[in-house]
């Protein structure tokens, strides 16, 4: 342990901590554009200057807090005049060639620019020269847009490539002032499956998101804190919708209901500042068309009328088996496992397999089992044989397949089918009994990841009319099994 | 004469580069002396002892830059040389490249042998042709003749020299953007800490010597630590390569012992200003020091101290001189384009800074520079000033600075009338501009 002072406060700070590090650990605030916890330190903003204060034999000088290592009893002042004025220089100078076209840009109201503008200098432009022109729309990729004149060059985004995403991606062209920062050539940066965390960590609005670009401004939204469900990692996410305040009334209802955008919800525990680009796209998952209406045989009847029929079908099965969800929450896990799983022999089945083109794993992130909640599923039932047939045996009369990615084809013919799912596919036509569930953004509760962490998802929208959340199901599919208990 | 020569010992020939030359001037003596009777820490007392200071420009003490490597520490420890010569105004290095290579490979094969290094490397500016062709041979010469490599001059001491051209990048001159650029990367320097002589090329130890500080070395080694000091000034040991241009009658590279008059040197040994011109000023060493006026330079004498104490520096020894009638706005705007171009763009002050500086004295030149310009032009300089990850930041200011702060009347005069004070009859004069004969033969 190093005690240093920084504006006065007694710190103690770790051998090795550079003095934003001890800083930041002791809630205290140095501005910065480059340099991020994730990355290494390039130095290259020089926003974050501080100043040391002479011992009596030196005089005081300023330097940049992110590579400075504590020193014992070092002096530290981060809001001094002499640093005070070096950052309004700095944010002079950052603003030189910025646009400044905050109207029209998708960061404005969280740019990290916005903030230190208003809370570090706050004054009109001092420059009357033209400012440096560049590209103002390029396509970085698919699925970014690269705004060069907002560009503050931090290069946090190349560097993000080249130490953890690993695929060197992206690079700075030319030099000084007409910098640019570029994609590789060899579309190594089209490939990489995380390059949209370099959208959340510029620290401007130089690169955005296409699918969400000019959708919403970002004060309108609010994040619901979530779990994304496109592997085993189970990534803490903020889904970002509406907020209850500032609903669309003329347009589209369905705007209110939508997933904005999706952004990590940082979780050392789990995957750190970062998610993948499925995680981006969520709402390619949720929002396809769902299943709204109870079945028989495809034809559409009232919910209690198919819970009935559903609930017949048990009481009479002498051989039921039951494909158990592995995108079911703990909480709808613990609720079949108490209602119904004493009737059934259960197996957890994988509800997603890997989809072609997309990466099956790495050491980054992306883990090979496609579904969030194997881990808590299997805790509680056995896993499904790689051949299904042998799960359901010769004498099997009725299946209940919840969630999907089960094909009806792979039923045994003489069995029943009783189906839950949120989605609509043709396979819940062919079910004898069809129950609508909820998705999990219409629910709340708990995955388990591949390595035992725990995290909770809330519920952002209304379930839509008809539709149950699987734990209330099961409870009312287990009424009937008490009744012919007691008689 | 310019007093002690140290460096410019024999006469420039046709072949006086070659090793066979060299070595008629007892070259590589010192190299097998050193490998067969000294040790590694013996060397860097020798040249600690010697005072010796960096020739690149910050004149650093070479031998405390070589105090800080640390012998036998089980990891490899790498030796650079320092050619990548772009300071504006600077040529004297190539001097040592074209004409005494082997002196420059001899020097390094010495330090080589004190840092314990195994792999030396040669960076040299891309612009450099006959250098290049001059240094690439004379480390073929020496391979061939088992001076490099394994095994040198048959002691146990091995060491290769590599030659490796850059492209023409100002701030790759800069000890850390050299390495970058020497690891295959993009020329940014690096942020210290850590110090290069702590985690430099491939994140180890290495040494940066520039090519003039190295050719010092052999002769220090050979002649003793005392005998190097009996030349110069107390403070300023040895000698300087000064690299001499502009307005005078005389240009090219000189070596002057430190201590030697200023005014002399040019009135005198540089046969004074071009065509019997009044000395307007002087840039001393590189047009990122401060200029000189012509009154301040009277007292001086060409040595850090002296110089320093003027609030300028001898630098690099790219000495520019400017004669009356040279409008300095003008010289301001070559000044700032150069450093416009040549900003590499990784830090936010020198990056923003440069273009605007240019485009401040761009307007004035054009005729619409307001007065509050030139307090703009200061306090970009001052934005500049200790905040860049390398100097070039803090060089761009001090130059502007140094002739906003002398000529600021020739800026005001631009402003108010839309035209400069010296009105360009300096160019006009072409026939005064004809080589003088005694530059030719002299």
């Amino acid at each position: 342990m190093v005690e240093i002072f920084i504006d006065g406060d007694r710190v103690e700070a770790e051998d090795g901590q550079t003095v934003m590090q001890a800083a930041r650990a002791s809630g205290h605030v140095i501005p910065f554009f480059c340099w991020h916890p994730s990355l290494s330190v390039p130095g290259n903003c020089r926003i974050c200057m501080v100043e040391i204060e002479g011992d009596g034999t030196a005089a005081g000088w300023l330097d940049i807090a992110c590579n400075m290592p504590v020193a014992k009893g070092m002096h530290v002042l981060t809001d001094s005049p002499r640093v005070r004025a070096r950052r309004k220089q700095m944010l002079e100078l950052v603003t030189l060639n910025h646009p400044v076209d905050c109207g029209i840009c998708d960061k404005a109201g969280e740019c990290t620019l916005q903030d230190y503008h208003y809370e570090y200098n706050g004054e009109p432009s001092v420059s009357r020269d033209v400012k440096v022109r560049a590209t103002k729309h390029h396509d970085l990729s698919d699925r970014i847009v690269l705004d060069n004149e907002r560009c503050i060059l931090c290069s946090r985004c190349v560097r993000f490539t080249r130490e953890i995403s690993k695929s060197d991606g992206l690079g700075i062209q030319n030099r000084g002032d007409h910098s640019l920062v570029r994609a590789v050539e060899d579309g190594s940066f089209d490939r990489d499956p995380y390059s949209d965390n370099v959208i959340d960590i510029c620290p401007v609005g130089a690169l955005l998101s296409k699918p969400f670009l000019h959708k919403a401004r970002v004060w309108y939204l609010e994040p619901t804190a979530s779990i994304c469900p496109g592997c085993e990692r189970g990534c803490t996410v903020k889904v970002w919708h509406r907020k209850s305040a500032w609903k669309l009334n003329r347009l589209d209802p369905a705007a209110n209901a939508r997933i904005d955008r999706v952004t990590p919800l940082e979780n050392p525990a789990v995957n750190g500042p970062w998610i993948c680009n499925k995680g981006r796209d969520l709402a390619r998952i949720f929002e396809r068309p769902r299943a709204t209406e109870a079945m028989l045989k495809g034809s559409a009847v009232a919910p209690q009328t198919a819970l009935d029929v559903a609930r017949a079908l048990i009481a009479a099965a002498r051989h039921p088996v039951a494909l158990v969800s592995s995108w079911g929450s703990n909480e709808e896990l613990a609720a079949f496992d108490r209602a119904l799983a004493a009737r059934f022999a259960s197996h957890v089945k994988a509800d997603w397999l890997p989809v072609p083109g997309e990466r099956i794993e790495d050491d980054v992130l992306i883990k090979a089992d496609k579904n969030p909640n194997r881990a808590g599923a299997l805790a509680r039932f056995p896993a499904l044989p790689v051949d299904p047939r042998a799960a359901f045996g010769a004498d099997c009369d009725l299946v209940l397949v919840w969630g999907e990615g089960f094909a009806s084809d792979l039923l045994p013919a003489s069995a029943k089918v009783i189906r839950l799912d949120a989605w609509r596919h043709a396979d819940n036509a062919r079910a004898d009994v069809f129950l609508p569930i909820t998705v999990q953004t219409e629910r709340s509760g708990h995955y388990t990841n591949f390595a035992g962490v725990v995290s909770p998802f809330e519920a952002c929208f209304a379930k839509p009319p008809g539709v149950a959340d699987a734990e209330a199901l099961f409870a009312a599919l287990a009424l009937p099994l008490l009744v012919e208990a007691t008689t | 004469m310019t007093g002690t020569q140290l460096l410019m010992t024999f006469p420039v020939t046709a072949d006086s580069h070659t090793l066979e030359s060299y070595c008629a001037r007892g070259g590589y003596a010192t190299l097998e002396k050193v490998v067969r009777e000294m040790r590694p820490e013996q060397v860097t007392k020798e040249v600690a002892a010697s005072g010796l200071l960096g020739h690149g420009g910050a004149a650093f003490p070479a031998g405390r830059k070589w105090g800080v490597i640390k012998l036998n520490d089980e990891q490899p420890h790498y030796l650079c040389a320092n050619a990548d010569e772009g300071e504006p105004g600077t040529f004297k290095d190539r001097w040592i490249l074209e004409h005494a290579p082997h002196l420059l490979i001899e020097s390094m094969l010495i330090a080589a042998f004190a840092l314990q290094v195994r792999h030396a490397f040669v960076y040299i500016r891309g612009e450099f042709d006959l250098p290049y062709r001059r240094i690439a041979g004379a480390v073929e010469e020496a391979y061939a003749a088992g001076l490099l490599g394994a095994g040198i001059a048959n002691s146990a001491f091995s060491c290769d020299v590599i030659v490796y051209r850059g492209a023409g990048s100002y701030v790759c001159g800069e000890a850390s953007g050299l390495l970058t650029s020497l690891e295959g990367r993009k020329g940014y320097p690096r942020n210290r800490p850590p110090r290069l002589t702590v985690r430099g090329l491939y994140q180890r130890p290495t040494v940066i010597n520039n090519v003039e500080t190295l050719a010092n070395i052999t002769g220090i080694v050979k002649g003793g630590a005392d005998a190097f000091r009996k030349v110069g000034t107390a403070k300023s040991p040895g000698t300087q390569l000064i690299s001499i241009s502009g307005h005078v009658a005389r240009p090219g590279v000189y070596e002057v012992e430190y201590g030697y008059p200023f005014a002399k040197f040019i009135h005198d040994d540089c046969g004074g200003v071009l065509a019997g011109r009044k000395l307007k000023c002087v840039i001393p060493g590189g047009i990122s020091t401060k200029v000189l006026t012509a009154a301040e330079i009277e007292p001086l004498t060409l040595d850090h101290a002296s110089v320093a104490g003027a609030g300028s520096g001898l630098g690099s020894g790219g000495m520019v001189v400017v004669a009356e009638g040279t409008c300095m706005v003008r010289l301001l705007q070559v000044l700032v384009r150069f450093y416009h171009h040549e900003s590499c763009g990784q830090c936010t002050p020198c990056r923003e800074g440069m273009g605007w500086l240019h485009k401040i004295v761009d307007r004035i030149v054009a005729g619409e520079g307001r007065l509050d310009d030139i307090d703009r032009l200061i306090a970009i300089s001052e934005a500049n000033d200790g905040t860049t990850i390398c100097g070039m930041g803090d060089a761009a200011g001090y130059a502007t600075v140094g002739i906003l702060a002398k000529y600021r009347d020739e800026f005001e005069h631009w402003i108010d009338n839309g035209r400069s004070r010296c009105d360009g009859r300096l160019e006009a004069v072409g026939a005064e501009w004809a080589v003088p004969e005694a530059a030719l033969h002299g």
